[in-house]
């Protein structure tokens, strides 16, 4: 029979240990309580000793490997065991299933195992994190005692409260006007809940007088307390309409699963506010509430645009760039400045400044949230040019190297929405600028043209843009260009 | 006593020197008043003691190695404070009341709790593995300074029973244990105080072992901790734990003077060998210097030395001892599959000494409670699936 070691919580509450070295190898013989490996935990290196005797099969765990608590380490064959492959399984196997239960749960059967891992993970799976101890199997799976593992099975009924006997009581007053709900109910049980409800004794001496059940109100106090008001408006409600029976205390909704929407996460998560987040959250804060937003849109026929792409992409000189729909955007757009002055601009308040260059923003969602990294003097920029830029751009922006200097400057700004499947949307303008363009999802659509409905590659655009110095007409017809470039790329030969 | 200052890295500056029978090297030294204590001790007595200690080194060797490998959530081990407990314990009358702390393994097994017992508490089977009215042992105190309170309660309620006429309560001892961090708490001071004003029969005895988890005990006392008793009005006395010698001579000398009168105080002047609990990583803020040097005053070694001089103890002895260590160690091993978990309702049972009608009801509902979720199972796991 081979045993399995399994990595323990050596601490208090330790989840994990990086495995620093091995004291034995493969082959070796052991003693019970030989010092066989050591592990570091976040709060100490720490000698374990082995818990089995007779000779190392297996060492699960490379040196400086870290692994969850319940995690195998070593694997022992007992001294003159046999050695065959089902002695191995089995020995895996309880201790994987041993795992997933807690103490008293029958540890080592499949089916508290499987009890236990409900939400949905393999038993296998929740091993590392609802390690227990074998109470009963006698092997030792090296993961220390816990807490039960929760109940989760739904609660059939509540529990009879008629349970006590408390004949040698001198019997309670009856309340007045007494709910018919309590008239089957034994006296007793009422006592009970009585007290199990939570009031304090004024409250309860005064629910007394007035003839109220404490146990029938639903407290308005701090955790569910009983108030005074409570018991007096019980009261008034009484004497109101005499005989009204008051409502069964409601089941509350059995949960589903184990209540969450994701079984694995905490109810609720506290998450500090930092770097992109805490910079993005200003920075829309700002805009939102100080520049008036517009937003216009327009569906536009990019197929001749998606004709030039797939020339472009077989074009040897495009070799490694990104032939995007962007691209193409981010030259109508540059196009479209020129006819444009007013989008391509700064807001001061007392004055704004149209520029004559265009420092062209990309939104880029990147795993450590959304950055605007920024081509500056775009118009100066070939196609090629332009497309290697965006391509340096973006593979930068994900992989987290943009520069604090490559953010900043921008004059005019795109938003690529399109790869989330989105066709338009109302961007928050970047910082120090006045337009934002939107760029949705190229898609066949049923499109008319000369009077015959064909399937045309349809996009819709659009943007935000600054409507204290951007006008509806402004934002209009820049847009209106840039589609125009977008269904005719010609226009782009100068 | 000479009041010449031993300057060290590990508490010793203080200038009053513990008092010590039996040196490191196994050799006794003549005190005139403790001296008469050992000699009184008969042989089986002087065996007894080293007995104690090897055994219950043996099991916290064995308990820490149990905790390494999963089956206890925590353990405590008591490596190098053997003397001091053992002499202490063995000063004391059976019946004395002892509130320990959650490190007096050797005064646990020296009552008649068994290792299995002793680890019921690590395992989180129950909250105790033992009653305390069965070894006149208290739980393990978990709360720092807790049992402090406790003890002199116990003892305020023994001066009661014996003005009630309880000739047996006349003669009662209560022995306060805690460690230098505790001698920090409130509590004890609370303790002292009553313990003081009310003259109780409580022996207050603190095991110095120079480490509250990672605070030395210069840090948490610039002077001796014996002198603390002066303050409250009476006796304190420094011994050097280490010793068993000692350690019995001084705690039965006080014990004479607990009994009918009012309190004292031993510090117990020792060293903490291993590990605060297994949780903690003792490498961090003390040096292999340090603990090689008070390895060197083991309890355990020097009094074999003594023995075996004194031919009181030979090699059959020793492996007779350490055989029965060994077993006990491979029992506990064994046996701590079986510790099952207390019940619910059990822990009703152990709320009040005498039937309690809320406690009755409570549990009544609880049971109810369980009971609803085995209906559930029984009707064939309609689970929502």
């Amino acid at each position: 029979m081979v045993d399995t070691f399994n990595l323990p919580d050596v601490g208090e509450g330790l989840t994990e240990a990086e495995v620093v070295s091995w004291r034995v190898a493969v082959g070796d013989t052991v003693a019970v309580n030989d010092i066989v490996v050591e592990i570091e935990t976040a709060k100490s290196l720490v000698e374990l000793p082995v818990p089995f005797a007779g000779e190392v099969r297996e060492l699960v765990v490379a040196e400086g490997e870290t692994v969850e608590v319940g995690s195998p380490l070593i694997r022992i064959r007992a001294e003159g065991a046999g050695d065959d492959e089902d002695d191995e399984d089995d020995g895996a196997e309880s201790a994987t299933s041993a795992a997933g239960a807690g103490p008293g749960d029958g540890a080592g059967e499949p089916t508290s195992a499987a009890a236990a891992s409900s939400s949905g993970s393999s038993a296998g799976s929740s091993a590392g994190s609802s390690a227990g101890a074998s109470s009963d199997s006698g092997a030792l799976i090296g993961s220390g005692p816990k807490a039960d593992a929760p109940r989760r099975r739904p609660r059939t009924r509540h529990a009879d409260l008629g349970l006590v006997d408390d004949s040698d009581l001198p019997p309670m007053p009856a309340p007045a006007g007494a709910p018919a709900g309590a008239a089957g109910q034994p006296r007793h049980g009422r006592d009970l809940a009585e007290m199990v409800a939570k009031a304090s004794p004024p409250v309860r001496a005064l629910a007394k007088r007035l003839g109220v059940a404490v146990w029938e109100l639903v407290g308005s106090g701090r955790e569910g307390q009983v108030t005074r008001d409570d018991v007096e408006r019980r009261a008034q409600q009484k004497k109101a309409a005499p005989g009204e029976i008051p409502a069964e205390p409601t089941t509350p909704p059995e949960p589903t699963f184990n209540g969450k929407l994701r079984p694995e996460a905490e109810r609720e998560e506290r998450i500090t506010v930092r770097g992109v987040r805490k910079a993005t959250a200003a920075n829309v804060t700002d805009m939102a509430q100080n520049v008036p937003h517009v937003s216009v849109f327009k569906e536009i026929d990019v197929s001749r645009t998606m004709e030039v792409r797939a020339a472009l992409r077989q074009d040897p000189s495009y070799e490694g760039l990104s032939v995007s729909p962007m691209l193409f955007a981010a030259k109508a757009i540059i196009w479209a400045a020129r006819r444009n002055p007013q989008i391509n601009s700064s807001w001061h308040e007392s004055h704004y400044v149209l520029k004559n260059y265009v420092n062209l923003g990309i939104a880029a969602a990147t795993p450590r949230g959304l950055v605007v990294p920024v081509i500056h003097e775009a118009q100066t920029f070939s196609t090629r040019g332009l497309a290697a830029a965006i391509t340096q751009l973006t593979v930068d922006a994900r992989e987290g190297r943009t520069t604090p200097a490559e953010m900043q400057g921008g004059t005019l700004s795109i938003t690529n929405i399109g790869p989330l499947g989105l066709d338009g949307g109302t961007p928050i303008l970047p910082p120090g600028q006045s337009a934002i363009v939107a760029l949705g999802q190229v898609r066949k659509k049923p499109w008319v043209v000369d009077g015959q409905v064909v399937p045309r590659d349809v996009m819709t655009i659009g943007g935000s843009f600054d409507h204290r110095l951007i006008d509806g007409e402004h934002a209009g017809r820049f847009i209106t260009d840039v589609g125009s470039v977008l269904e005719e790329p010609g226009l782009l030969i100068d | 006593m000479d009041g010449g200052r031993n300057q060290s890295a590990t508490g010793e500056e203080h200038a009053v020197q513990p008092i010590q029978l039996l040196a490191p090297d196994g050799t006794l030294t003549e005190d005139e008043t403790y001296t008469p204590y050992v000699e009184a001790l008969d042989e089986s007595t002087l065996r007894d003691l080293y007995r104690s200690m090897v055994v219950e080194r043996r099991v916290d060797a064995e308990a820490t190695s149990l905790q390494r490998q999963g089956q206890l959530a925590l353990w405590v081990q008591a490596l190098g404070q053997e003397g001091a407990q053992a002499g202490t314990v063995t000063a004391l009358r059976e019946t004395d009341m002892i509130f320990p702390t959650y490190r007096e393994h050797v005064m646990a097994l020296h009552r008649g709790i068994t290792p299995q017992q002793l680890l019921t508490q690590f395992r989180a089977t129950a909250h105790s593995g033992w009653r305390p009215q069965d070894h006149r042992f208290n739980t393990y105190g978990i709360v720092l300074a807790s049992q402090m309170l406790h003890a002199t309660g116990w003892a305020m309620g023994a001066q009661r029973d014996a003005a009630a006429g309880d000739e047996a309560a006349r003669e009662e001892l209560v022995l306060a244990c805690f460690g230098d961090g505790a001698s920090s708490q409130g509590d004890v001071h609370e303790s002292m105080v009553f313990a003081s004003s009310y003259e109780l029969p409580v022996l207050f005895f603190v095991q110095n072992n120079q480490w509250a988890i990672s605070v030395p005990a210069t840090t948490q006392s610039r002077g001796p901790l014996a002198d603390r008793a002066a303050g409250y009005g009476f006796e304190g006395v420094r011994v050097d734990g280490n010793d068993v010698l000692a350690s019995y001579a001084v705690a039965a000398r006080m014990a004479e003077q607990v009994r009918g009168g009012g309190p004292k105080l031993i510090e117990s002047v020792t060293y903490r060998m291993g590990a605060h609990t297994t949780a903690d990583d003792p490498t961090k803020y003390r040096t292999a210097d340090e603990v090689e040097e008070w390895g060197a005053k083991d309890p355990v070694a020097r009094y074999s030395l003594w023995l075996r001089g004194r031919g009181l103890i030979d090699d059959a002895f020793v492996d007779a001892v350490e055989a029965e260590a060994k077993d006990l160690a491979a029992d506990l091993r064994r046996s701590i599959h079986e510790l099952t978990p207390v019940t619910l309702e059990e822990n009703f049972d152990t709320v009040y000494a005498e039937p309690h009608r809320q406690i009755e009801v409570e549990k009544a509902w609880l049971r109810d409670y369980e009971a609803g979720f085995a209906e559930d199972s029984a009707a064939g796991g309609k689970g929502d699936a």
